[in-house]
């Protein structure tokens, strides 16, 4: 982990901070703030931020601070989710199909085409309206997609590594394969994985968001970045300040995730 | 050529054949009592009764086994026959053509106006790359690539509708209320394809044979309308198909945000009014947006890059 | 008074004390030479001599981190001190350069005759039906006929160095500049590029800059031999090449392949084992056929050389022998076929044969462990070899090319090899270094009682060294 902030460029660094600060954020508000994401106070509507309320109520009283907490938690498990459970998936099935070839090649490309036949998206919407609100087939359906992206670059970059004079040597010397992959393969694509897994996870925080602003993703009154938004949107007039915080918390999980992903040596 | 469409008809199978069934299993797993809610949400409470119901459910063909349904789920789709709005009763058909018509001005127009911005920017980086200019413009794309679609608008919305009410806020009718949905779609194409226009830019201008055609004795303009525009217009229009996903995603959300009456909104629309007829029909038309402009795309790489002509 | 002005006239380079640095480092040092109508200079030295910037200060391509003092003048102009602008005006109608990797110098998705065609057109203003007759004539003149339409992907490497000398050329420069014209080219294409050069002669002059002798030998006229940034010798290359004075270029040419000493010991094979014996075999690629009926012997410390043009497929018979490849017809025995690890290959791009980025020292740990060598081994062969231990400590990719390869050697000696295949394994490397190389892989051989095949596009090489020798012609389909 320290070896790897060494190799990181000034962009990935700040990238890095941004997430950890949010990190630090999440975990902190949780600490000591937890359970009041969704106690309504009704007598507190829309409290500007003060001593008391640090970053103000929502118009049910709903303490800002502790449900932005919330949302974020739950943006980043689910990024984190997502990352872990597509990345594993598409890189163990991207190595196997470059390494093996034939039928497997065959039938995993099969299943890739199909997934990809539509959009992302459309095929998170259509999952997601099987189980309105359901955490797990967002969870679910966002892996789906984001595997594929895996599995295709690794695969492409496992061939060229397979078929390369310094594998066919490391072979010809009688290596095999765990040895193969950790001193051949990896290296080959570690960098890309990496790079893929920060996009994943800005793409899987997206994804939660823009269908919770279209109402199809989790439902109120689950504290979630593009719900708040939602509700709070009809009160800009009156209350820029918290209509600010779901959009600015969005803001610096993607912009850390993009700039995290930048080339990594 | 003829490769090209093929695979594209097959994937326009596998897109109908996926949203078939996904619809197909979101009917059949609805719970008991939807026909009779659908039913009441189409003759009013007051005037359903079972009777009622149990049309709705021959309709959906929820009263057959399921393989014989799905069957007949799947034959429906390919003749293109959709079924009926659970809402407005209308034919699903008759309202995806209409509403499609409108996702495709959308679209049209957001792309051109990204082009418009994209290339002459992506196009002056990609010469001198390390400047000011190309380091300013990263830092815009980074943030506004940090942004979703939504917020975009959002922002647009805020900025040129409520605080200097210039543009309409959303709705659909007169030529205004297209400007801000295809800027806000326009600048999040933009953001990234500018930075692949500069780095494809980049690659052209530093090749041994865009030097070699100054060596030559070619000036610089020549060229670069001769080696440099052709060649940096290849990777450019072969990400055009990645573009293509997010402008689709975009077009939902960016609908749904400014209710623009096409077939991203209705789809959003349908999913939360669960009306299963309309999500099918709207999520293939969706699907077939996706095939027809890769379609396009596809004949577009094949008529710019001479190579693929030969294999 | 006459004379003099058709001197001045005829010199149609004349560079002065030239010295291009970057930052402390002198690249080239006080280098002066003339170039003359009609009689062709050639500039011989080894890689990292600094003859490359030497073109490029010429056409004014330098980067712009590099100093240059002293003068260049181009048809009697002092160029060094002229704009930007004013330097890329003489590219074309007066300097025109041959690119040294015809294959991307040319345009991807343009065809042939179009990128000779707008030469024409735009240099020479000639309206587009003529300039494409001028092309057209040129390239068909050059036996590029059939090759009007093609792509540059659809052109062998010989096919596309003519297409870029007759788009070089176009404007009608009458200083041609060559900056290793020839690499990666097989002998006949080679000498199909040299017959170019001295056909320019015509026109104007030629200054080409090779590593390779023949070619200047082949050339003519003038030498200039660099090494280290300094000219070390000039004169006639006639005279150079065959009473050579300085230490340098004596070195050079006793490291040309036809001068090494003869090695071969043909007649000693048949008392020692036999390795491996081929039968008929036959090998198809693509729909083409590479060889067919091919059968030999191969015995402990014997060594075959492979030759032929490039293409033929001399490293797929390689990858055969090695038991890689499945041959269409016929079969390779092996005497003990227990021996798969200990029949192996040398590669012809030394990086090519160890993973990037990993200190060579974990990668032979790696392997001695997997075989249960003594670790021990290792120091004497290093010394045998003559590489400094703690070469060992970096990754391939920060050792140079001719110490890598034997390390290489020194990893497959290791596994007490049976059989080594060396893919061309020294066509990358330096005169010198190449000759170290072979002379130190034969001895090993030979010492070990290893069987040996070399392939080689230099029949001269494999003559000297190999016992036997298998020649792939190339077949027509």
């Amino acid at each position: 982990m320290k070896a790897l902030l060494y190799i990181l460029n000034p962009a990935q660094r700040l990238g890095a901070a941004l997430i950890t600060s949010l990190v630090a954020f999440a975990l902190l508000e949780w600490l000591f703030h937890s359970g009041q994401a969704y106690q309504q106070n009704l007598s507190l509507y829309l409290v500007p931020p003060s001593s008391e309320a640090w970053l103000g109520t929502d118009p049910f009283g709903r303490s800002l601070m502790a449900r932005l907490g919330a949302a974020i938690r739950l943006s980043l498990l689910l990024s984190l989710f997502c990352v872990l459970t597509s990345a594993l998936l598409g890189m163990a099935l991207g190595v196997w199909a470059a390494w093996q070839g034939g039928w497997v090649d065959r039938c995993l490309n099969l299943v890739v085409n199909i997934l990809m036949a539509l959009p992302g998206l459309i095929l998170i919407l259509l999952l997601a309206a099987l189980a309105p609100g359901s955490f797990i087939v967002l969870y679910f359906a966002i892996s789906l997609v984001l595997w594929v992206e895996y599995y295709r670059v690794v695969r492409a970059q496992t061939r060229v590594a397979v078929t390369s004079a310094p594998m066919e040597s490391s072979r010809q010397l009688g290596f095999g394969r765990w040895y193969l992959f950790r001193r051949h393969i990896w290296p080959s694509i570690r960098a890309s994985v990496l790079t893929l897994a920060a996009f994943g996870a800005a793409n899987s925080i997206l994804a939660l968001a823009s269908l919770g602003f279209i109402y199809v993703g989790l439902k109120p009154p689950t504290a979630e970045l593009g719900l708040m938004v939602v509700e709070l949107l009809p009160y800009y007039e009156e209350a820029p300040w918290a209509l600010l915080q779901p959009l600015t918390a969005i803001f610096i999980l993607v912009l850390g995730f993009n700039l995290l992903a930048g080339k990594i040596r | 050529m003829r490769q090209i469409l093929v695979n594209r008809l097959i994937q326009a199978l596998m897109v109908a054949w996926g949203v078939g069934t996904l619809t197909f299993i979101f009917m059949r797993s609805l719970p008991g009592d939807m026909a009779y809610r659908i039913a009441a949400g189409r003759y009013g409470q007051d005037n359903v009764n079972a009777a009622a119901a149990d049309m709705v459910r021959a309709e959906l063909g929820l009263d057959q086994p399921v393989l014989s349904a799905y069957f007949t789920w799947l034959t429906d789709l390919l003749q293109g026959n959709l079924g009926v709005s659970l809402i407005s009763g209308a034919p699903v058909f008759q309202e995806v053509q209409h509403q499609l018509s409108h996702s495709l001005l959308l679209a049209a127009v957001a792309l051109l106006i990204s082009a418009l911005i994209a290339l002459p920017i992506g196009i002056a980086c990609g010469m001198r790359t390390g400047g000011w200019f190309d380091r300013s413009l990263l830092a815009v794309s980074a943030l506004l690539r940090a942004q979703p679609v939504f917020v975009v608008g959002l922002l647009l919305i805020l900025a040129f509708a409520v605080h200097i009410p210039l543009l309409p806020v959303a709705g659909y009718g007169t030529a205004s209320h297209l400007v801000l949905p295809a800027f806000s779609l326009a600048l999040v194409l933009a953001a990234v394809s500018s930075r692949v226009i500069r780095d494809s830019t980049q690659t052209v201008v530093q090749s041994d044979y865009y030097q070699f055609s100054r060596v030559k004795g070619l000036p610089a303009a020549p060229t670069f309308q001769r080696h440099g525009l052709r060649n940096l217009s290849v990777p450019v229009i072969a990400f055009l198909g990645v573009q293509l996903i997010t402008l689709i995603e975009g077009i939902v959300m960016i609908e749904s945000l400014f209710a623009w009456p096409g077939i991203g909104h209705a789809l959003a629309h349908a999913i939360f009014s669960r009306d299963i007829p309309m999500i099918q029909g709207a999520a293939l038309m969706m699907g077939l947006l996706f095939v027809i402009l890769n379609t396009l795309i596809d004949l577009a790489c094949h008529w710019a890059d001479p190579r693929g002509q030969l294999a | 008074m006459n004379v003099s002005i058709r001197a001045t006239l005829s010199e149609l380079i004349h560079i002065d004390n030239l010295s291009i640095s970057a930052g402390e480092m002198r690249l080239v040092d006080a280098l002066s030479l003339t170039l003359r109508q009609g009689t062709p200079l050639t500039i011989l030295g080894q890689t990292g001599s600094g003859k490359s910037l030497l073109a490029q200060a010429i056409m004014g391509l330098l980067p712009e981190s590099m100093t240059v003092s002293g003068s260049i003048k181009v048809d009697n102009t002092e160029v060094l001190t002229l704009s930007k602008t004013e330097r890329e005006a003489l590219w074309g109608p007066t300097l025109a350069m041959l690119p040294q990797e015809p294959w991307h110098s040319l345009d991807p998705i343009m065809k042939s005759r179009q990128q000779v065609t707008e030469v024409f057109q735009v240099v020479n203003n000639v309206p587009a039906p003529q300039a494409r007759a001028r092309a057209t004539e040129q390239l068909t003149h050059l036996g590029l006929g059939q090759a009007l339409h093609r792509l540059p992907g659809q052109l062998s490497g010989g096919m596309a160095q003519r297409v870029a000398f007759a788009a070089a050329t176009a404007a009608g420069g009458r200083i041609l500049l060559a900056d290793e014209p020839t690499k990666g080219l097989d002998h006949n294409r080679r000498d199909q590029v040299v017959e170019l050069l001295q056909g320019y002669l015509h026109q104007g002059s030629v200054l080409t800059i090779t590593h390779d002798i023949d070619v200047a030998r082949k050339l003519g006229g003038e030498l200039l031999v660099m090494c280290e940034g300094k000219i070390v010798e000039r004169g006639n290359t006639q005279n150079v090449l065959t009473n050579p004075q300085a230490d340098y270029t004596r070195q050079l040419l006793a490291a040309e392949p036809r001068n090494w000493p003869d090695t071969t010991a043909p007649a000693f094979k048949a008392e020692k084992d036999q390795v491996l014996s081929a039968d008929n075999l036959g090998l198809q690629r693509g729909g083409k056929t590479l060889f067919n009926d091919l059968s030999f012997s191969l015995h402990a410390g014997e060594i075959i050389g492979v030759t032929g043009p490039s293409g033929v497929g001399k490293s797929s018979l390689g990858d055969v022998l090695l038991g890689n490849l499945k041959p269409n017809a016929g079969s390779v025995q092996y005497a003990n076929p227990f021996t798969r690890h200990r029949r192996l290959k040398l590669y012809q791009d030394p990086p090519a044969a160890f993973a990037p980025g990993v200190p060579l020292q974990r990668l032979l740990d790696e392997l001695m462990r997997l075989h249960r060598i003594d670790p021990s081994r290792v120091p004497p062969l290093l010394e045998r070899l003559g590489l400094m231990p703690s070469l060992l400590h970096r990754p391939a990719e920060s050792v140079s090319g001719g110490e890598l390869q034997r390390i290489a050697l020194l990893r497959i000696l290791l596994l007490d090899p049976v059989l080594l295949f060396a893919d061309e394994p020294t066509s990358r490397l330096d005169l010198i270094t190449s000759q170290r190389i072979m002379t130190l892989l034969v001895e090993v051989a030979r010492e070990t009682e290893c069987g040996l095949v070399i392939v080689s596009h230099d029949p001269e090489l494999v003559e000297k060294l190999c016992d036997k020798t298998i020649k792939l012609q190339e077949r027509q389909p």
